[in-house]
């Protein structure tokens, strides 16, 4: 029994030893601190300047009005006055249109037909047509939306004048019968830095850190192929299991302020969705930082050396991205890349946090990707337990 | 060919086969994101959003609209509740992207004259689905209330021939020139991979030339290319060519033969594109290297300028909306000028006058890139590692 309670002991004093080493190692380590420090404290922010005009608006489009009527010049003016369009010139026709178009100047092509007025006034139904540059989607989504709400407006402008001068107000349609409304959720702007952010900020944690703790794994295998197996720097006599547990541990620690810098800062300073209460989402996110910190150690065996992990983690990223299912929704992927992106921390991290970030959906609301996480921390505790009792020489163990 | 590039080749090709991560980077990540890419977005449009319904009325009206929904491609009614407070927690616990509210009364109302409002949320914190989910329920309203004006309309006396005008007196006839289907994959899956291969190259690039100084090897590099630093680099960089290109063409065959993505122009100026592009990219890294002539600096700004160019160079948000001083960053990126040429050449099909500068900007990157070789030899005639 006494045994028991010493090798406990023993276990936590390596860990605790392990714990306070990595502090040493990190700090002496530019590189790793510039992964751990600088990226996600910058990284957030540039990303933020980049997608912060978070809507496309004042899209140039050319005009070709072939009817020249106070109706297609009023058409033209309500376009204008969308905060999507520009109208940056008439084109006599198609062809010349279609040559702005080419060369870049507009991104849109509205074309008024010739019998424009003349149809609208004896009440059959006239045709715009819209030819729309299809090089960014965003863009023609914005003209198109714009387009869209002026074609109702004008619909329920021209009906309601022509139902009444039929003279059939009284059958009681002098307004439309039913009524509809839209509200968006999370990101009710539809702002692109609005809607991307809350996920990339949790992958760049996730990303940083597995970065750190490969270039620190690639360090040590170097000292280690220099020394016959050894590396000074580490506890190499700590038993792997506690010595896995005490560097996570050391890099949680060290992610704590960058996870409430990222996560409530970044959206306070650029005035991102942010309805989620910190005493959900920051208890969330706690198995992420520690499935994150086992899976940068079990990828220790990979890492031949410091320079490695750059090849070997940096594209992951672009990879992990869209498995999160933040680009393109994860209900559309087939099984294999479902089950891959199970595997990645970040997914069930991004999920969640949107949700409570963006939705304030509570830490309950998000338990299937809270388990989801523990269960990838003890998975890459494992995998990484494995990789350094592998790698470790066998060593006696001589203060006992 | 001059004795010193053939040698420093040799020497080159013996060293990419020796290392087991020239072949990870090299072959298998290109080859495998490629597929991954193509895979992944194969559908082009996500369609099916998995949606809810939340019927108050229990009317025949309420279950045709109800109907109505999960008959457009893009609405999938997974379920049905029976309050918004019970549609909210099922969008938090991420189960639906939108949800559509038919009200009590509804069939009655409408009927009645009393105008019932139809109410539909999408969570726009998912923006492909959510508004792809806000466009399929839209189109359902407003031809729910099209078809209530038809019907009150010709019940009322009206010919049936001009209720259509009436309730559409102004139709916009959308020609989208390229992609009509809206297709996703059309702008994410050539500009991804694209960006990854730039990514690896500049990675790569840069980590075979500061790995010869970290290693002191550099100084026989460069007595192997008798002394002549421009020789040294073409001998490492024609071999890397050669294997950047055929996965290049791996992966220009897959999304042009295999897949059929858009290709409009001709496959000639995207050849050509694709060649100056991994030529361009294997520039930045030399940039890079001869900036900072160590591997872990060298590695991070290609790093950082490979991972920022998706974001940087509006394959998703346009450069122009931008702000300025973070659009001008487009510029300095290969990426972007491949990813112009892809849309005016293989998307939109119009002449190769209109990339013309585009083709320069590729051809201008090497050169450009090459002003600080004299830097960069003089770091591989003294080697001084750094970790």
């Amino acid at each position: 029994m006494k045994n028991i309670f010493h090798n406990i002991g023993v276990w936590f004093g390596d860990l605790t030893e392990v714990f306070c080493n990595e502090f040493k190692i990190v700090g002496h380590d530019v590189g790793v601190m510039l992964f751990f420090f600088a990226l996600p404290l910058l990284y957030p922010i540039t990303y933020t300047l980049i997608y912060n005009p978070e809507v496309v608006d004042q899209v140039p489009v050319a005009i070709i009005d072939n009817d020249r009527s106070a109706d297609s010049r009023q058409f033209v003016r309500d376009a204008s006055a969308a905060p999507a369009v520009d109208v940056v010139g008439y084109a006599a026709n198609l062809n010349e249109a279609r040559q702005w178009m080419n060369e870049g100047k507009v991104f849109g092509i509205l074309r008024i037909p010739s019998d424009y007025a003349s149809k609208i006034a004896t009440g059959q139904q006239a045709t715009i047509e819209f030819y729309a540059d299809m090089s960014l989607l965003l863009r023609y989504r914005a003209l198109l939306a714009a387009l869209t709400d002026l074609q109702l407006k004008q619909t329920a402008d021209i009906t309601l004048r022509r139902v009444n001068t039929a003279g059939i107000e009284s059958a009681g349609i002098a307004k439309m019968p039913i009524d509809s409304h839209h509200s968006f959720l999370g990101d009710p702007e539809q702002g692109f830095a609005s809607f991307v952010m809350p996920g990339i900020v949790i992958l760049i944690l996730q990303q940083s850190m597995v970065l750190g703790i490969a270039l620190i794994g690639g360090t040590s295998r170097e000292r280690r192929a220099r020394n016959r197996g050894y590396d000074p720097m580490m506890i190499d006599r700590a038993a792997p299991s506690a010595a896995v547990w005490g560097k996570a541990l050391c890099y949680v620690v060290l992610y704590i302020p960058m996870t409430i810098y990222v996560t409530t800062c970044i959206p306070e300073m650029f005035n991102l969705p942010h309805y989620g209460s910190a005493t959900q989402y920051l208890p969330f996110l706690f198995p992420m930082l520690l499935a994150s910190a086992f899976l940068g150690q079990a990828l220790l065996p990979v890492m031949k050396e410091r320079e490695s992990a750059f090849i070997i983690v940096v594209f992951t990223s672009v990879v992990f991205l869209f498995t999160s299912g933040l680009t393109w929704p994860r209900y559309a992927m087939n099984e294999l890349w479902t089950w891959f992106g199970n595997l990645i921390p970040a997914t069930w991290g991004v999920e969640g946090f949107i949700r409570i970030n963006s939705n304030a959906a509570t830490l309950a609301e998000s338990s299937h990707p809270f388990i989801a996480m523990w269960i990838l921390t003890a998975i890459y505790f494992l995998l990484a337990w494995w990789a350094l009792a592998k790698l470790t020489p066998r060593h006696p163990r001589l203060a006992n | 060919m001059s004795i010193g590039l053939k040698a420093t080749m040799r020497r080159e090709v013996g060293r990419l086969s020796s290392r087991r991560i020239y072949l990870f980077a090299m072959v298998l990540v290109p080859v495998l994101m490629s597929l991954f890419f193509v895979d992944l977005l194969g559908e082009g449009l996500p369609l099916k959003i998995p949606s809810a319904i939340v019927d108050l009325d229990h009317s025949p009206m309420s279950r045709t609209v109800t109907r109505s929904i999960n008959a457009t491609e893009l609405i999938d009614i997974t379920q049905k509740l029976d309050s918004y407070e019970q549609a909210i927690a099922a969008t938090r616990r991420g189960e639906i992207f939108g949800f559509f509210i038919i009200p009590p009364d509804f069939q009655s109302d409408a009927l009645g004259g009393r105008t019932p409002t139809l109410e539909y949320y999408t969570n726009m914190t998912y923006f492909v689905p959510g508004t792809l989910a806000y466009k399929g329920f839209k189109t359902v309203a407003v031809g729910t209330t099209g078809s209530m004006v038809r019907s009150t309309l010709i019940s009322a006396g009206v010919d049936p021939e001009t209720v259509g005008s009436l309730i559409q007196p102004l139709a916009v006839d959308t020609h989208p020139i390229g992609n009509p289907w809206t297709n996703y994959s059309y702008y994410l899956t050539p500009s991804f991979i694209a960006g990854l291969f730039a990514l690896m190259i500049m990675l790569v690039t840069a980590f075979s030339i500061t790995t010869e100084i970290k290693y002191g090897t550099s100084a026989q590099w460069l007595a192997t290319a008798r002394g002549r630093m421009s020789v040294a680099l073409l001998g490492k960089l024609i071999p890397q060519f050669v294997i950047w290109f055929i996965a290049a063409m791996f992966m220009l065959s897959l999304l042009y033969c295999y897949c059929h993505f858009p290709l409009n122009g001709s496959m000639l100026a995207m050849f050509a594109a694709t060649v100056l592009f991994l030529i361009a990219s294997q520039a930045m890294g030399v940039l890079f290297a001869s900036i900072v002539p160590n591997p872990r600096l060298a590695m991070t700004l290609a790093a950082l300028f490979g991972i920022l160019s998706f974001s940087f160079v509006g394959f998703s948000f346009p450069v122009q909306s931008m702000y300025g001083f973070i659009g001008v960053f487009s510029w300095l990126m290969p990426v972007r000028y491949y990813f112009l040429i892809y849309i005016n050449e293989a998307l939109n099909g119009i002449p190769l006058y209109y990339s013309r500068w585009y083709f320069v900007a590729l051809i201008v990157f090497p050169f450009v890139c090459s002003l600080l070789i004299n830097r960069l030899r003089k770091a591989c005639r003294q080697p001084v590692y750094v970790p």
